[in-house]
């Protein structure tokens, strides 16, 4: 993995980085009028696309960045998802459940992580995913306010349902923009380069004077501070949520997949993974109704094989071999 | 009531501790945290029901098929697929034997449909009396053969020198390579065999649980708590917690109400993994060092 980070920063600079602002202008203005131009069928596609970029972005703050693999990330979805859906019911309006939804869930992470990022590896990633099954039965236990096993339904809007769901995909793309700005910001700050140092090497990184369980816990709370929003705003589009779906482990799975397509610790790999994914599984589901998992584990399969850094990194690899063959001829 | 709760804990506990040996070997040995496991359980059932409902055959009969079966599919997977993703990175596995389950369950409910079925043996309705409690006998022959299984793979791993090797490649991969075993097979051999052990406790559970393509991902949880109380990559550790979980659970469920049951578990596995990582049995193994 940081084998592959050296590679990919190093013969970057000068040539390709003007090339990549020009992508990404082009990519966000289509994305700004893509609104106008598609079915309400598309929009959905495009709006949960969004909302997998945020939730990888948050992924990519303590996979890709920090070294410590959050299988089960999709715990502060949940609790995003609930935060927001609780105060709106409670009569909060939902500017201020979104607020509510990326406190919470990095508090939950500030606190929770004190005891869990003392695991390591494997140990990490699997405490994570026990969070995120206990997280349903705990919601189920609580009852009250979390409507418990019944779900929770969430006031209605008094937009008209069109206008409302434009509003609630500039909402993501905002989500999604501010998401990988936060990565690209933490990337060049005192912290980002200490969770690099951990990622190589933690007990290096604690020699050299860093304190890093205080670091491991800073990079987990925003990650799920991103990973709530998005739940957040997912609550609110979806109206009506329950433990099962809000906590679905396929969340955090899913955008673990993505990370892994786009390639970790990029500023943009998760949004490329977001978009290859989500893009390919909605025109698997329509293509193969009834094998469509089938399909989409071949796929998972077949990109973990041939593309283990990512595509971004194997079209990289691609390119010079090509550049190396023409040359030598 | 209560010794009735404690009896069918401990015997539902045998059945949980052999779905997990198989999984926490694989983990122990290579590092591989297998997401398809519980999709070998799945198979293991339905091959017991195919030659059941099929062919007449009785279900213990049909476990060492359905091992068979698991054997090769286990050694296969490893072979052209999680042999190429050890080599570049251990967490890979991860996703990609999530993306095998996908395939195995999607196929399952392609050839089977999602029909909840069940394997009804002649003997199935039989129950016998076990320190003053009634227990149904598929039970009791499931904890039997399943503690007999785990007993016989342990010994295994102690005494035949393909066990030595699963052994020797867990504690130190490069001295075993040194030593003329070549890791490949032995990641091949210990993934067939995980996956055979799985299949014999879907084998087992077909008599006990309804069959579905479902079926083996309700061992999940248990799969996971069992492994971390144990102690990754020990087998032993593996079927003393297996009987510790059954007992905690119907504890848990007579005291407490079924409703406790899933959180008194997760409270234990994140216990243990905070205070005592390594397991209650758990040495260096590689997968602790990965």
């Amino acid at each position: 993995m940081s084998e592959a980070a050296i590679v990919q920063q190093a013969p970057k600079a000068a040539t390709v980085r003007p090339l990549v602002w020009i992508a990404v202008g082009i990519g966000l203005v289509v994305l700004c009028a893509a609104p106008i131009g598609i079915n309400a069928y598309w929009l959905r596609v495009l709006t949960t696309v969004l909302m997998y970029v945020i939730v990888t972005q948050g992924l990519n703050v303590i996979v890709g960045i920090t070294g410590y693999h959050a299988f089960g990330n999709g715990v502060f979805f949940g609790i995003g998802a609930y935060a927001c859906g609780a105060a709106m019911v409670a009569g909060m309006p939902f500017a201020a459940g979104l607020v509510l939804s990326v406190v919470v869930s990095a508090a939950c992470a500030f606190m929770l992580g004190w005891p869990i990022l003392r695991l390591k590896g494997h140990y990490f990633a699997i405490a994570t995913v026990a969070l995120n099954l206990a997280a349903i039965q705990i919601i189920i236990q609580i009852g009250g306010i979390t409507g418990g096993a019944q779900g929770l339904a969430l006031p209605l809007s008094e937009w008209d349902p069109k206008p409302l769901y434009i509003a609630l995909y500039y909402l993501m793309l905002a989500g999604a923009v501010a998401s990988t700005a936060v990565v690209a910001i933490l990337l060049g700050r005192p912290l980002g380069f200490a969770l690099r140092a951990i990622r190589d090497s933690e007990r290096a990184a604690a020699v050299m004077g860093i304190n890093t369980t205080k670091a491991k816990v800073y990079a987990w709370s925003i990650s799920a501070g991103l990973t709530g929003f998005a739940g957040g705003v997912w609550a609110y589009w979806i109206t009506f949520i329950e433990p099962s779906s809000a906590f679905d482990p396929a969340v955090g799975v899913k955008a673990y997949i993505m990370l892994i397509i786009g390639g970790m610790g990029s500023i943009l790999g998760p949004v490329i993974g977001a978009f290859a994914l989500e893009i390919v599984s909605t025109l698997v589901w329509s293509g193969f109704l009834h094998a469509h998992q089938l399909v989409l584990g071949v796929l998972i399969v077949v990109v973990c094989l041939v593309a283990p850094h990512g595509i971004i990194d194997a079209f990289a690899r691609l390119a010079k071999s090509v550049r190396r063959h023409n040359g030598a001829a | 009531m209560l010794a009735q709760a404690t009896v069918n804990g401990i015997l539902l506990g045998g059945l949980y501790g052999l779905a997990t040996v198989g999984f926490s070997m694989v983990w122990g040995v290579m590092g591989v945290i297998n997401l398809a496991h519980t999709s070998f359980i799945t198979l293991g059932a339905y091959v017991t029901y195919v030659l059941f409902t099929q062919f007449g055959v009785d279900p213990l009969l049909a476990m060492p098929v359905a091992m068979l079966a698991m054997f090769v599919l286990g050694y296969g997977i490893q072979l052209l697929i999680l042999n190429r993703i050890i080599r570049t990175s251990l967490l890979l596995s991860l996703v990609v034997t999530f993306g095998i389950d996908l395939v195995l369950t999607d196929a399952t409910v392609i050839a089977f449909t999602s029909d909840v079925r069940s394997v009804n043996a002649s003997y199935a309705s039989t129950s016998v009396a076990v320190f003053g409690t009634l227990v149904p006998l598929v039970r009791l022959i499931a904890a039997g053969l399943s503690l007999a299984i785990g007993i016989a793979f342990f010994v295994f791993l102690r005494r035949a020198s393909l066990g030595q090797a699963i052994l020797a490649t867990a504690l130190d991969r490069e001295i075993s390579n040194l030593m003329g075993i070549n890791p490949q097979k032995v990641f091949a051999l210990t993934a067939g065999a995980g996956a055979a052990l799985a299949g014999a406790a879907g084998s087992l559970s077909s008599m006990l649980f309804p069959v579905s393509p479902t079926m083996g991902v309700s061992f999940l949880g248990a799969v996971f708590v069992i492994t971390v109380l144990g102690g990754i990559g020990s087998v032993e550790g593996c079927i003393v917690a297996g009987f510790l979980y059954g007992l905690v659970q119907a504890w848990a469920a007579y005291w407490l109400g079924t409703n406790f049951q899933e959180i008194v578990a997760f409270a234990m596995f994140l216990g243990v993994l905070v205070v005592r990582p390594q397991g209650l049995f758990g040495r260096a193994f590689f997968g602790e060092h990965a």
